[in-house]
């Protein structure tokens, strides 16, 4: 997390997930942020220089649903208004719910902070028949008020002309009287004991009565052992409301938002849905939307296990890489150096370029290439959200909702990323489960390019006992976890963004910056991978290694003795792994490739994987997830080695 | 309460293409999921239409859609306008 103080002057984006505000922060400073076409994609508050003022600094926050905060992302963008010295405030509200906007707006208006507010997605609303009166409405609040498409750029040019202008919005409401007497204490206090330097003492009464844990935080540190004295304050108001204070406190905000809402736009009526909508409602359909779904799995795999991981690998690997850059740069190297020690290392058996950039170069990138830009038109297409709809059911088995599938779907592109995705599930309990099981059985693109690969070579039923033994691992252990790990099952809840035409140059951009983000992670690795396999094959160790593991490889799970030298790569990326055993394929018998496949799957994910475990789970938790996943891994390929043998498959 | 206003029924029982309007939540909704659904602008009195029931149900609030389980949409207390009828 970046959230800190401060002394440059900081321009927060606030507003609901899924209006536009990375959108608007990439228009704005020209900065990359992962921008998704569904709720929840910024989980971390991003800052850059602004475009048009070099001594402002803009802050992209995670999306809010509502404040006070309750979820991660709201907390997240909470201790960013707490921390930063802010000039202002752009809060990005969808145009087509102005309601919902406002209700945010009215909460915000308190905290006594400039603020503009742009109406974005306004292509949307007057598809929709809504058309907003902005003079009226910026007249009502007191600022600036502008439509923007962020998506377009249009507007973007008038808001960032109007930012001088902000200025502190007007009171949307004045709560009820017993509550106002309660919020006049209680900001009197805050005013005494703990006053903010940016932040009006009746805003942050508003959010410290609603329980918002940051605010309260932030209160705590500030008023030390006289922080009791607020406490008393809260839980006399508590007692005194009819009901639960948050709630009605939340509820007075909503009925200003319609009201003013509703004074300010106009809806003309509309004889059928648009086109985008009934898309939407087929994706979703009990009828159609699992034939829909397969569909959208074929073209998937023609394109990224077909043509990344056939056509496009084939081009670079062997006719690239193995015909001419291979033989060149060992030419190059040989007559340049005259030591066979560096020549070795760098174009040897395990040599850094030989092996370490030409797996990644030509066997991995071609195929996170095409996933990340598969991945990237289903996001911004909108069908990743109803994707949760149609999973829902699936996952309810194994304790999580149908939200889980967004980290799930990336983790086929890079477990590392949607290990980090799991913030946007709502319970500590969701985001075990689901990291335990992305670090187990969710191959990453680039793993799933070599799998399909080796096995496909084999025999398609070779392809389907590998994903069949996927699919029962994690709905087994998923099962089992979700039984195991206390807690409940959270029912879903989930906003359905329109469906929209994806726009190639956001496609591409997302897929670049992704692109950038792999292979700043998987370049190194696979570097140091390869050192440590000529390392120990200088050494002597490899053989030695190979010895030790052969109990184990050899015996229980069938393979050559050599395999252990994968799985000792397999410990850096699994990736890496797998690669080393597709290099082996000639040698493998079908049942040895299916093991083989099936054992280096459910291994640990990779070394920067494995660290953002740690980072989001804690130390104890990562290295538990570790002893269950290494012994795991070893005995479901064994037990499959002994079932495939015992079937009569080809061993 | 309006006298054209029938019985409150769980949003979860409304056939697709039926409008209705929101008449509270059920004690069964736990405290943060109905500041959820509130924030979501699903609020007394406001009109909802059920697009559909199954695998989950799904409306329509002000431009919003919502996906919410049957298991949320049970507890959910909605009111039917006496002229609507199934489009």
């Amino acid at each position: 997390m970046t959230t800190s103080l401060t002394t440059s002057d900081a321009i927060l984006l606030v507003g609901h997930p899924n209006v536009g505000k990375s959108v608007l922060f990439h228009r704005l400073t020209g900065a990359y942020v992962n921008v998704s076409n569904y709720p929840g994609t910024t989980v971390e508050v991003t800052r850059a220089s602004a475009r048009f003022d070099h001594t402002a600094m803009l802050l992209d926050t995670p999306g809010v649903l509502a404040l006070p905060a309750r979820s991660d992302d709201e907390r997240a963008t909470m201790r960013a208004l707490l921390a930063e010295n802010t000039r202002c405030l752009v809060q990005v509200g969808d145009a087509k719910n102005l309601r919902r906007t406002l209700t945010l707006t009215a909460l915000l208006a308190e905290l006594g902070v400039p603020l503009v507010l742009a109406l974005n997605m306004h292509d949307e609303a007057a598809a929709r028949g809504v058309t907003v009166d902005i003079p009226a409405l910026a007249e009502e609040l007191g600022i600036p008020v502008l439509a923007t498409v962020a998506t377009g750029g249009e507007g973007v040019g008038e808001l960032t002309g109007s930012l001088p202008d902000a200025r502190p919005p007007q009171a949307m409401l004045r709560y009820d009287a017993d509550f106002e007497r309660d919020i006049a204490r209680t900001a009197d206090a805050i005013a005494r004991l703990a006053p903010h330097p940016h932040l009006a003492a009746r805003g942050l009464a508003i959010l410290f009565l609603g329980g918002d844990p940051e605010v309260a935080g932030w209160l705590a540190e500030r008023a030390g052992t006289r922080f009791a004295e607020l406490e008393t304050l809260r839980r006399q108001a508590a007692e005194n409301a009819e009901g639960d204070l948050p709630a009605l406190l939340a509820r007075e905000r909503t009925e200003a938002a319609d009201a003013l809402s509703a004074s300010v736009i106009q809806r003309a009526l509309r004889s059928s849905p648009l086109l985008s909508q009934r898309i939407g409602q087929y994706v979703v359909h009990p009828l159609w939307g699992v034939p829909i779904l397969l569909a959208v799995l074929y073209i998937v795999y023609q394109f990224v296990g077909v043509f990344g991981a056939t056509v496009l690998v084939g081009l670079l690997e062997k006719d690239l890489f193995e015909g001419i850059l291979n033989p060149a740069f060992t030419d190059f190297v040989t007559a340049a150096v005259n030591v066979p020690f560096i020549t070795e290392l760098l174009v040897g058996q395990y040599g850094l370029w030989t092996m370490g950039m030409t797996y990644a170069l030509a066997l991995i990138l071609p195929i996170v290439t095409t996933f990340f830009l598969a991945f990237g038109v289903l996001e911004d297409s909108g069908y990743l959200p109803r994707l949760t709809v149609i999973a829902n059911r699936l996952f309810a088995l194994i304790g999580l909702n149908g939200r889980a599938v967004l980290p799930m779907v990336l983790g086929l592109g890079c477990v590392t990323m949607a290990t980090l995705t799991t913030r946007i599930l709502h319970s500590p309990r969701e985001r075990m489960i689901t990291i335990f099981l992305l670090a187990l059985a969710i191959p990453c693109s680039a793993q799933l390019g070599v799998v399909l690969g080796m096995l496909g070579g084999v025999s398609f039923s070779a392809v389907l006992i590998w994903a069949l033994a996927m699919v029962l691992v994690l709905l087994l252990s998923g099962f089992l976890a979700a039984r195991l790990i206390p807690g409940r099952r959270i029912p879903l809840v989930t906003e359905l963004p329109p469906m929209r035409l994806p726009i190639l140059g956001n496609v591409l951009k997302k897929t670049g910056g992704r692109l950038k983000w792999y292979l700043l992670e998987v370049i190194p690795l696979f570097l140091l991978g390869t050192f440590i396999m000529f390392a120990l094959d200088k050494l002597g160790a490899l053989p030695a290694i190979i010895r030790a593991g052969e109990p184990l490889v050899a015996g229980w799970l069938g393979l050559p003795p050599e395999a252990s030298a994968a799985f000792v790569m397999g410990f850096l990326r699994r990736d890496f792994g797998a690669t080393g055993l597709f290099a082996m394929a000639h040698t493998l018998s079908p049942v040895q490739a299916i093991v083989g496949m099936i054992t280096i799957t459910l291994f640990i994910p990779c070394f920067a994987s494995l660290m953002m475990m740690v980072k989001e789970q804690g130390l104890k938790v990562a290295v538990a997830m570790v002893a269950v996943i290494v012994p795991f891994a070893f005995l479901v390929g064994g037990l499959f080695n002994i079932a495939l043998r015992a079937i009569g498959m080809p061993a | 309460m309006s006298p054209k206003h029938e019985a409150r029924l769980p949003l979860a029982f409304i056939p697709a293409g039926q409008e209705v309007r929101l008449a509270g939540f059920g004690d069964e909704i736990d405290p943060l999921q109905r500041e959820q659904l509130t924030a979501y602008g699903l609020a007394e009195s406001r009109p909802l239409k059920v697009l559909q029931q199954r695998p989950m149900t799904v409306i329509l609030a002000d431009e919003v859609e919502l996906a919410l389980e049957h298991a949320v949409a049970r507890h959910i207390w909605v009111e039917k306008d006496a002229g609507d009828s199934p489009e």
